[in-house]
């Protein structure tokens, strides 16, 4: 096998990723950026609307501490304190940045940056760019630094294996080149896994293709802890019909009216108060509880009612507008019929202020990194996130390839067994993708909105029996071959889906996206749970979170 | 279920067709999809978002540059729906091109 060295390795080229590269890069060290997809337009960036901010145009009464405190009151205890800081702390600085290498910002009719409210934020404090294509407009941002700077190189079409350690410290991947069905072993003083989130775990997803949850399970094999893993947020107004756009998101549901079958604004039962414009958590939990009782919608759903916002709809968010209008509904005159999907993982590897994981050289950005939104996340906080976090990353990854901090000779004996099926004749019957489809059943079905613990015991029996298939698949070689990569992505896939799932049997209670029915009310005590993985077993614990959150 | 016939050109020399199962909500990218699941595992194309904003699933749909999660599947004046790469750039293999960054 071939070896490649840089400096600094980058997993993942959303938001975060290339926010790491880009100031990874002005450190002068070399950086290389992979993605198993086109570099740039392959994460769940490319879909977000907003990013929450703070600025010259905030209103004068918001402040990093009211930010925080937002952050912190949706966490529900949950979220990092040193991690809200940072966030609230960093974002504007972050925001100068990106508008100085040309980021434009959407601006009101008098010609002021527009802002918006977004359910749960105290203050409006959303803004865009690209007229609500804001991910697109930050990659597009970042990607026009990176084609400008000589020490970076990008590399399309490769997919990581494995994560290598040695001497207790991280140095570098093993990836495997899609385009000539090779393996190579990238050796780096650093790696930053920016790898996004876990929605294809779930037969109903806001996310791409690409979001297979492969960071978690990369970071899981090189002894990372990983924590709130059952902290899985549901969009809870997504379309669920017509299949083509199932999962796409709508934005606008604390505009709209949402109705159960028998016609009632099912909400006043729920939260009299804010209606429809709740949290995600709370509205997921409502809308799923509708379909179980029986008053759901003929998909799975409920109904939304836009017609009475249709203007303010059609302004603010055009593109979903549309796309519904294209797909046969329309909105200024139809009910849409929605329901929950896979959307983000609030969960994940266990990072420090600086973007720092618990393994030495191992740093994490954005989506696959955990702590700062606990139990809840806001809507537009994943952008400000990947930003914040990924120039953190980027630059404390830099600095330890200055100091030279190289791990001794790499030891690469034991990968190869434990991807044999990629370099020997297969003789199953099953396909890679198949396995994926089953494991997006067993978590559609005991461990989505509505869990149990037997329904989450069973989901562990069954992941077990789809590891164990895992020995009877059959791939079809060739280049560029979707069989390689649905493979390797289904490994990845299998180690996260049971890190969910052992997460959420730890947790006796219901606490904000995790809800079951066993335990439908709050625990006195605040825990966080902690997944690790060693010498092939998972070890799962709860502790109480620093910082005194409550 | 209707059957729609669907060419897919693979290499200049090469086009395949294939009968596949089709109902009138399928866009370009489920047909594909339906392909690589139930006829050709050895077919490839790009995607992302599934909903407009990437631009990954650009190619030639029935003579015309579109993307195939935005289009619904539907046949030419021939009687067939018919797919082939974007004829700008490096063409990787069937559909898929050399990433423009
Ligand atoms: C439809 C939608 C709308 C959203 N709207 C908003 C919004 O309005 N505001 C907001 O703040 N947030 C929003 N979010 C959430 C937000 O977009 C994401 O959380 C965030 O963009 C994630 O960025 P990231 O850089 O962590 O990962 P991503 O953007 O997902 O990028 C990850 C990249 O890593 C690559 N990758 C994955 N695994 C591997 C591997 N094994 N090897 C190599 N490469 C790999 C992928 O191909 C991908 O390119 C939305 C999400 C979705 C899906
Ligand atoms: S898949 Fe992204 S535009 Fe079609």
């Amino acid at each position: 096998m071939e070896t490649i060295n840089t400096d600094v390795l980058i997993i993942g080229s959303g938001a975060a990723g290339l926010a790491a590269t880009v100031y990874a890069a002005q450190s002068g060290q070399n950086v290389l950026v992979i993605d198993k997809g086109a570099v740039g337009k392959s994460g769940s960036t490319t879909g977000a609307v907003q990013i929450a901010s703070l600025g010259d145009w905030s209103d004068p009464r918001d402040n990093e501490d009211a930010y925080r405190n937002d952050i912190e009151e949706s966490g529900r205890g949950l979220s990092d304190p040193k991690l809200t800081q940072t966030l609230a702390h960093d974002i504007s600085e972050r925001l100068q940045d990106l508008i100085s290498w040309g980021l434009k910002l959407d601006v009101d009719e008098q010609k002021e940056v527009a802002l918006s409210a977004t359910s749960g934020h105290s203050l409006p404090r959303s803004i865009s760019a690209r007229k609500g294509k804001t991910g697109l407009g930050i990659l597009q941002t970042l990607i026009r630094l990176v084609k400008k700077s000589r020490n970076v190189k990008t590399w399309s079409d490769v997919i990581t294996l494995e994560l290598v350690k040695s001497s207790g410290r991280i140095s570098g991947a093993i990836v495997y080149d899609l385009r000539n069905n090779l393996p190579y072993f990238i050796e780096s003083t650093a790696v930053i896994l920016a790898t996004g989130g876990i929605g294809q775990l779930y037969p109903v997803t806001s996310n791409p293709v690409q979001s297979t949850s492969d960071g978690f399970a990369l970071g899981l094999g090189v002894g990372a802890n990983l924590v709130d893993m059952e902290q899985v947020q549901f969009y809870p107004v997504s379309m669920v019909a017509p299949r083509s756009i199932a999962g796409f998101c709508i934005s606008f549901y604390h505009y709209s009216k949402l109705y159960n079958s028998l016609g009632e604004r099912f909400m006043k039962n729920y939260e009299p108060e804010n209606m429809e414009d709740t949290t995600r958590d709370k509205l997921a939990i409502a809308i799923a509880n509708e379909v179980v009782a029986g008053r759901g919608t003929p998909n799975g759903g409920v109904y939304l009612d836009g017609t009475e916002a249709i203007t303010q709809i059609k302004k603010e968010f055009p593109h979903e507008y549309e796309l519904c209008l294209d797909r046969g509904i329309d909105l200024a005159k139809h009910r849409a019929e929605v329901g929950p999907a896979a959307h983000f993982m609030m969960g994940g590897i266990q990072i420090d202020e600086h973007a720092a994981s618990s393994v030495p050289g191992l740093f994490v950005a954005g989506e696959t990194a955990g702590g700062l939104h606990g139990g809840n996340r806001l809507g537009n906080n994943a952008l400000s996130e990947c930003v914040v976090f990924g120039a953190r990353a980027g630059m404390g990854a830099a600095e330890m390839s200055l100091k030279g901090m190289n791990s001794d000779h790499t030891d690469l004996e034991e990968w190869k067994d434990k991807w044999s099926p990629l370099f020997s004749t297969t003789k199953g019957k099953i396909r890679p993708y198949q396995l994926k489809q089953r494991i997006q059943e067993i978590l559609g079905e005991h461990v989505g909105v509505i869990r149990s613990d037997k329904g989450l015991q069973q989901a562990k029996v069954q992941l077990k029996d789809v590891q164990a298939q895992l020995a009877e698949v059959n791939i079809k070689k060739d280049f560029m071959s979707r069989e390689i990569l649905d493979y390797i992505e289904v490994r990845h896939m299998i180690q996260t889906a049971q890190a969910i799932v052992g997460a959420a049997y730890m947790r006796k209670e219901s606490r904000g996206a995790h809800y079951n029915t066993d335990y439908p009310s709050l625990a006195a005590e605040t825990q966080k749970t902690n997944v690790q993985f060693s010498n092939g077993e998972f070890t799962f614990h709860t502790f109480a979170p620093k910082g005194g959150v409550s | 279920m209707a059957q729609l016939q669907v060419k897919i050109q693979r290499t200049e020399t090469n086009t395949k067709t294939y009968d596949v199962t089709h109902s009138p909500d399928m866009t370009v990218l489920d047909v594909l999809e339906e392909i690589y699941h139930h006829h050709d595992e050895t077919i490839a194309y790009r995607f992302s978002c599934r909903t407009g904003l990437c631009a990954t699933c650009m190619m030639m749909i029935n003579g015309k540059p579109s993307l195939s999660c935005m289009t619904i599947a539907e046949p030419n004046d021939e009687g067939y729906l018919f797919v082939s790469p974007l004829p700008k750039g490096k063409t990787i293999k069937d559909l898929v091109k050399v990433p423009a960054n």
